[in-house]
Parts: structure tokens; C-alpha cells; sequence
């Protein structure tokens, strides 16, 4: 294929996608497909046909939309009306009253029961309206398991654009330009890190795509991978021109088995039509794809030891330097950037450096998408500008606390993060703001817990976490998570004593500061923040050994 | 050859660049604790007993990993280190059942030789008391995993040197164990060559030969970076 045959194909599929009328987004990401969105597609379909109506309305699967635990969700375009917790056994009224009749059953959408009442159109919901997607673009608009479908959204363009017009330093500066950072959590600016790889000169290069999210509570990348594959893919593809790589690896974690199977599908459909491969798109660059399945080891997420997972050893940290930059898979110069981070690459590239480097805050450019869990109404996926505040991301956008609880505090970055307090509600989020905090933006992980959440033990189940996941290389890491937990574990019983709690918090600095990876570097952050939040709930758990309980004094 | 200069505790120290922090000061007798080292093997930096700081740096780096570079400035000896060795050493008694008076390796010990270095007088923290176990299926060898604290010496020596790779690293966490084959008694393997570099890699009493009693154990540590500079002159 060449570039007047990709064109001729995109003008194909936005003229066969201008013929429908109406369009039905079935939500086919993970969530939805568990509460049964399958069944709702195909009984959709069924009614469609029965009706005679197949040349006029489209049903598609699609990823996620967001609203996750409204599933299964089922949006009518182009009025843009999302009906939540589909039923089979209404889809035919549905049908009737939203395409024929056009009077949407307003009982039946999506609704928060925060808000005052649905929105006819979504878009007008806080939801969505408070909501800037540009990692997330086209997910839930369009179905992740056909490229046609892509090119309707001008796909692979930003490809032929860089292959054609731009040389791999243009890219490189138009990259440091939007001044995007790593969203896989720790926001090393992305433009400087495709520079470092770029500059060493080796006759292979790798680029690696880290989609082994392994944080509770946070399922961005997989989302992104199941709605919109294409786009991460072609995100590696300009990564690997931009740094002179010929070979791609997407390393996905095992418990993501429809986003590997449809990224897998993505780099098929990408190759047969010469978008990846030799000579994409009949020039001299030549770059392949393909997937690794992780297997679900959370310290894999750490880049160095996802690098010996590939190359089949042992999934274990190494001491940096030597940076992948530098020395990765099998010792050459490697890039490892975030799924996330990836599918941001083709907007900056097709909307100009400068669009994205306006969004956001000074310090971090652009959006972040943000996995919402836990008490709060809308629980699900969200991308936002950097610079939002908590209260914004929880109460507009997440509707509130579920059943009119009081915000206690948010958890952000999983295990390596922190709990944001109430106080705090006002932090415009970015990645310094967080840290000042003593959390940490993470790959994008919000957990928001209400007035009955327990903060020792939030702490003790991510110590926990880290505990099992720690790999056992270094002492710090290994025993010393062990440790912390073993002491958090007293204290929850009430067990624990003044002494058990100074100990926690030597051993806390001690592993942050001694531990071979970062998996042991932040294994304390949930500990430290809540102690420093909420260190009276500690306070209150600790006794004097040999004093009776009721006389203990309550500090 | 080009030398530069660095400067480790106030002291300047010239050095070959390319050479590690750990080499440069043991080369100028600055005593730098160690566990998972073995001259000879690469190194892991797993132990973290070598950590030093280094000005400019925020984070402290692994002496045995880390190169030394024109005009560093190294920290070995300060109250932070310091602390952070003995809590290191503490966490590695409690962690499995090292008890040193009933041990072949009692007074040979690379880990009870550590517990005096850093002055530890008791353990703060609570004893872990695993269940484990001990392998005494060999011929000549046995490996008591109780006294065994995960250095990966034996492993990376027999992967290395002897290019056997009997040994390896199972499980995660506290859970971690050295494996021969794939986790079946060390007699059955079929890639043991019964050569006993292990046997000297190891620090403690995890691996040593049969018909020795408390006390007698006899390791030769540096045998190994003897082998090794050894085939080099052959090449």
C-alpha cells in the first residue's frame, strides 16, 4: 500500500459510514462484556434486522465509554443518548421509542443518582462534559476490532505524515514540544527519553509498549488497548521511526485477555494492509509488532525487569544505570513508554505539539486518564486536563459519594501512591501537586473511600500487595515489606505498641531509601501518607503493653 | 590510559574509569560491606548493604554496580548508611533460622562476620521462623535453605563459571527459594556437575560438603575469581 491507497481507503470508510443514519454503540470493553453487553449486541442486531432497518442503522461493538459500573451501556448516535444497564427484554421498546418514535424512555438512561435528572444528550452530562479525551479519543465511538473503522477517524495519517514529511529529530521536537511525560507514573518527559534513545547509535533498537498494568484498582491501559488498539499501535510505529527501531514489543499482562486478543487483531489487520511491516507504506522503513503476554507479576511493570520477561529470564529489577536507554533488551538501546503515553503520540502529532502543550499545567502538559473506583457513583474511566481539582474529578465528574457518604479521602497511584484527604479536595492535579502531597500520580489508579473506610488497614492491604509482590531480590524490599506488614497487621488487631509504631516508620524510610526498584521505593508511600494524614487513626490503635485496654490513655 | 579522580570520604583517590565504586575502594583499602558480591561473578546489587552516597545524586547507589565517574564525590561512612547497613543486617537474621552455635559454618561465616562489622548486638525485629528446608540428596553436598539469604552467589557461579546452571530462583518474596533443575532434589539433577564452586560462593552455612561437623567448615571464596583469571591467561 501507498499513501494515495491509504487515502482512497479512508475516503471509502467515511463514505460508507456517512450512508448510516444512526449509529448503535454497544459498550463492548471488559466491564460491559461481563454484565452481558455481548448478549445486548446480538439481540440488538436481531432487532435491527427484523425491522428492516440494516442500511439505515449501524450496530457496532465498541470499547469502553466510561461509566463502567452503569454497564452494559448502549449509545444512539448521532443524538449521543446512552441508555445504562441494558436488558435484553427491553431493547425492542428501546429501539421503537428512540428510532422510530424519537422520544427517548428518559428512565432507562444513564443517570447518577446524584444528579437531578438524565441527560437526553451525554454529552451534557458533568460526565462527559467536564471530560477532554485525547488518549481516549474514539474509544466507545468506534469498533476496536475492524481498522475500517480507524480510518474513518483519519487512522494511520499521522504515520504517512511523519514517514513522508517529517525526518525522526522533527518528530523528536515535535514530541518535546507538547512536552508530554510518561504517564506509566513516574512523568519522565517522553520527548527527552525518545532523544537519549535516538542519540545512541546501534544497528537495533527496540521499542517496548508497557501495558502490564498490574495496580488494584486501575485499568487505563487495558481500556485503551481494548477500545482504540490501532492507535497505540501506530504510537510505536512513529516511536520507532523517531528513534531509528525496527522492532516493536507490546508486553500485555495475561489477565487482559480481549485486549490482547484485539491489539493481536490490530497488528493483523496493520500488517496485511502494509501499515506495519517492511517498507510501510513504500518507503525504506520497516518496523514489526509483537505482543508479549505477561503473567500478571506487578514488578514486571518496572521497566528493567519487564526486559528480562522478554527475554525469558526471570521477571527481576536490575540497578540502573545502564538505563534501557542505553542497554536494554538484549543490551541495545530500548524505549519503554506507557500504553497511555503511546496513544497520545498520534493526536500531538496530527493537532501540533503546541495544542497539547497548552493544556494542562505549567509544569505537566496535556490529559491523564483516570480509572475511578471505589464509593463513588460513576465508577469507570476519565480523561481529564492535567490541573484538574479532586473535587472536580469526584463530585462533578464521579457524581459524588455513592449513597450520600462523606468524602474520607482518595487513593491515587495503587500500592507505590498515597491517600489524598479531604482537606486537600482543592489540589489541581499534576504530577508535582501529588508528590507534594505524599502521593503520587501513578499510572492514573483513583480510589475514593468515604467516612467508613479504615485507613490503617487501606494501608495494610497495600503493604500486603507489595509483601506478595515484592520478587525477592533485594533484603530491603523482601523482608522489609514483610516486616511492615507484619507490624500493620498488629495494629489493626490492636495489638500493636508505641514501639511497633517507631519501628514502622524507621523501617519505612529505610525500605524507600535502600530498595533495588521502584516496586520497593514506593512500597511504603501508602504507610507514610496515611500516617501523615491520618495518624491519629494510628494514635488510637496502639496500646501500652500491660495496661488494660479501658485504661489505656487515648492520645 | 586515561586516569581520573574521584573523591571517597574526603579522601581524592585517582582511578581507570570503567572500574566500579565498590573496586576503586576496596583497590584503596575503604571497607565497603558486601554480601551478594563475589569478585569473579557479575554483580546483582541485591544485598544493599553497599549502598553509598554520592553528591548530586538524590537516590544512594550500589557500589558494586556502579561505575565511577571523572570527579564523583563518594560517601561510605556516613550516620545514614550506617543505620541502614545494620537494619539490613538485622532483617537478614530474622529472616530465616540462622542459628550460628549449631552451624557447620559457626566462625567461618560471612554473615556472622557481618553481624560484628556493624555492631549488632540484638535484632529489633521479630523472627520469621520459616518452615525449610534441607536437601541432602547429593553425593557430597548438602544445601540447608534455613541459613540461605538469597545472595544468588551459587547461582550466578554456577551459571557463569561452571556454565551449569543447576541452580535458580523460584517463587516470589519471602517465599523465594534456590532451586536445583526445576525444583527437584539436588541429587537427581542432570545439570549438576558436582564440581562444588557453589559450596565456596556461599557466604554462610546454606552449602556445604557432607561429613563436616559444627565449626569445621573450610570456604575458599576466592577460588572462584582465581578460576576466572585463570582461563583468561589461557586465552
Amino acid at each position: 500500500m501507498n499513501r494515495q491507497d491509504l487515502q482512497l481507503l479512508t475516503d471509502q470508510a467515511k463514505e460508507k459510514k456517512n450512508s448510516c443514519k444512526h449509529t448503535i454503540c454497544v459498550c463492548c470493553g471488559a466491564s460491559c462484556i461481563s454484565s452481558g453487553s455481548e448478549e445486548v449486541l446480538k439481540k440488538l442486531e436481531e432487532e435491527i434486522k427484523s425491522r428492516g432497518l440494516e442500511n439505515e442503522v449501524a450496530v457496532i461493538p465498541t470499547g469502553c465509554m466510561g461509566p463502567c459500573n452503569q454497564g452494559p451501556l448502549v449509545k444512539y448516535m448521532p443524538e449521543n443518548t446512552i441508555y445504562q444497564k441494558v436488558d435484553c427484554d427491553n431493547i425492542a421498546r428501546v429501539v421503537q421509542s428512540q428510532l422510530i418514535d424519537k422520544k427517548p424512555i428518559e428512565d432507562l438512561l444513564l443517570f447518577a443518582d446524584s444528579r437531578e435528572k438524565p441527560f437526553l444528550n451525554a454529552e451534557e452530562d458533568p460526565f462527559f462534559k467536564k471530560q477532554l479525551k485525547v488518549a481516549l479519543l474514539d474509544c466507545g465511538d468506534i469498533n476496536p476490532e475492524t481498522i475500517e473503522d480507524y480510518f474513518t477517524r483519519d487512522g494511520y495519517k499521522a504515520l504517512s505524515d511523519v514517514l513522508f514529511r517529517m525526518s525522526p529529530e522533527d518528530v523528536i521536537a515535535e514530541i518535546k514540544h507538547s512536552r508530554i511525560r510518561g504517564r506509566g507514573g513516574a512523568g519522565y518527559p517522553t520527548g527527552m527519553k525518545w532523544e537519549t534513545v535516538y542519540k545512541y547509535v546501534s544497528d537495533q533498537k527496540y521499542v517496548i509498549c508497557n501495558g502490564d498494568e498490574g495496580d488494584p484498582g486501575a485499568f487505563m491501559d487495558r481500556s485503551v488497548l481494548e477500545g482504540n488498539p490501532h492507535r497505540v499501535l501506530e504510537g510505536m510505529a512513529i516511536a520507532g521511526y523517531a528513534v531509528g527501531a525496527s522492532k516493536g514489543y507490546a508486553y500485555i499482562r495475561g489477565e487482559y485477555p480481549l485486549a490482547i486478543k484485539r491489539f493481536e487483531l490490530a497488528i493483523k489487520q496493520a500488517r496485511k494492509n502494509g501499515l506495519i511491516g517492511n517498507n510501510i507504506l513504500g518507503t525504506n522503513f520497516s518496523f514489526d509488532v509483537d505482543v508479549r503476554i505477561g503473567a500478571g507479576a506487578f514488578v514486571c511493570g518496572e521497566e528493567t525487569a519487564l526486559i528480562a520477561s522478554i527475554e525469558g529470564k526471570r521477571g527481576t529489577p536490575k540497578p540502573r544505570p545502564p538505563f534501557p536507554a542505553e542497554s536494554g533488551l538484549w543490551g541495545h538501546p530500548t524505549l519503554i513508554n506507557n500504553v497511555e503515553t503511546f496513544a497520545g503520540i498520534v493526536p500531538i502529532l496530527n493537532k501540533g505539539g503546541e495544542w497539547y502543550s497548552e493544556i494542562g499545567t505549567p509544569k505537566s502538559a496535556g490529559t491523564k486518564v483516570f480509572a475511578l473506583a471505589g464509593k463513588i457513583n460513576y465508577s469507570g474511566l476519565i480523561e481529564v486536563p492535567m490541573g484538574t481539582t479532586l473535587r472536580e474529578i469526584v463530585f462533578d465528574i464521579g457524581g459524588g459519594i455513592q449513597g450520600g457518604g462523606t468524602f474520607k479521602a482518595a487513593q491515587t497511584g495503587g500500592p507505590s501512591g498515597g491517600c489524598i484527604p479531604a482537606e486537600h479536595l482543592d489540589v489541581k492535579m499534576d504530577y508535582e501537586a501529588l508528590v507534594n502531597l505524599g502521593s503520587i500520580m501513578g499510572s492514573g489508579g483513583l480510589i475514593v473511600m468515604d467516612q467508613q473506610s479504615d485507613m490503617v488497614d487501606v494501608a495494610r492491604y497495600f503493604m500486603e500487595f507489595c509483601m506478595d509482590e515484592s520478587c525477592g531480590k533485594c533484603v530491603p524490599c523482601r523482608v522489609g515489606t514483610k516486616m511492615m506488614h507484619d507490624l500493620l497487621h498488629k495494629i489493626c488487631a490492636g495489638n500493636g505498641t508505641r514501639i511497633d509504631l517507631d519501628r514502622l516508620e524507621e523501617l519505612a524510610v529505610y525500605v524507600k531509601e535502600t530498595s533495588l526498584c521502584g516496586l520497593g521505593g514506593s512500597a511504603p508511600n501508602p504507610l507514610l501518607s496515611t500516617l501523615r494524614h491520618f495518624r491519629q487513626e494510628y494514635e488510637s490503635r496502639i496500646t501500652t503493653p500491660g495496661v488494660k485496654k479501658e485504661l489505656q490513655p487515648q492520645s | 590510559m586515561t586516569t581520573i579522580t574521584i573523591q571517597v570520604n574526603g579522601k581524592q583517590l585517582a582511578t581507570e574509569p570503567d572500574k566500579t565504586i565498590l573496586e576503586v575502594c576496596r583497590a584503596n583499602d575503604i571497607e565497603i560491606l558486601t554480601m551478594c558480591h563475589l569478585k569473579g561473578v557479575m554483580d546483582v546489587g541485591a544485598c544493599r548493604l553497599c549502598l553509598v552516597e554520592i553528591e548530586g545524586i538524590n537516590k544512594l547507589l550500589s557500589a558494586c554496580t556502579t561505575k565511577v565517574a571523572a570527579n564523583m564525590v563518594i560517601r561510605t561512612d556516613t550516620e545514614r548508611i550506617k543505620k541502614y547497613q545494620r537494619i539490613t543486617t538485622e532483617l537478614f537474621f530474622a529472616e530465616r533460622n540462622h542459628v550460628c552455635s549449631v552451624c557447620v559454618a559457626n566462625g567461618k561465616c560471612e554473615l556472622q562476620q557481618l553481624g560484628y562489622k556493624v555492631g549488632m548486638d540484638h535484632i529489633r525485629y521479630p523472627f520469621l521462623y520459616p518452615k525449610c528446608e534441607l536437601d541432602s540428596s547429593h553425593a557430597w553436598y548438602v544445601i540447608d535453605h534455613n541459613r540461605c539469604i538469597m545472595c544468588t552467589r551459587c547461582v550466578r557461579v554456577c551459571n557463569e563459571v561452571e556454565g551449569a546452571h543447576n541452580w535458580d530462583v523460584m517463587n516470589r518474596g519471602t517465599q523465594v527459594r534456590v532451586i536445583s533443575d526445576f525444583n527437584s532434589p539436588w541429587g537427581e539433577s542432570v545439570t549438576c556437575t558436582s564440581c562444588g564452586k557453589c559450596v565456596h560462593a556461599c557466604p554462610t552455612g546454606a552449602i556445604w560438603p557432607k561429613a563436616i561437623v559444627q565449626g569445621q567448615l573450610e570456604k575458599k571464596p576466592g577460588i572462584i575469581n582465581e578460576l576466572v583469571e585463570k582461563r583468561k591467561m589461557k586465552l
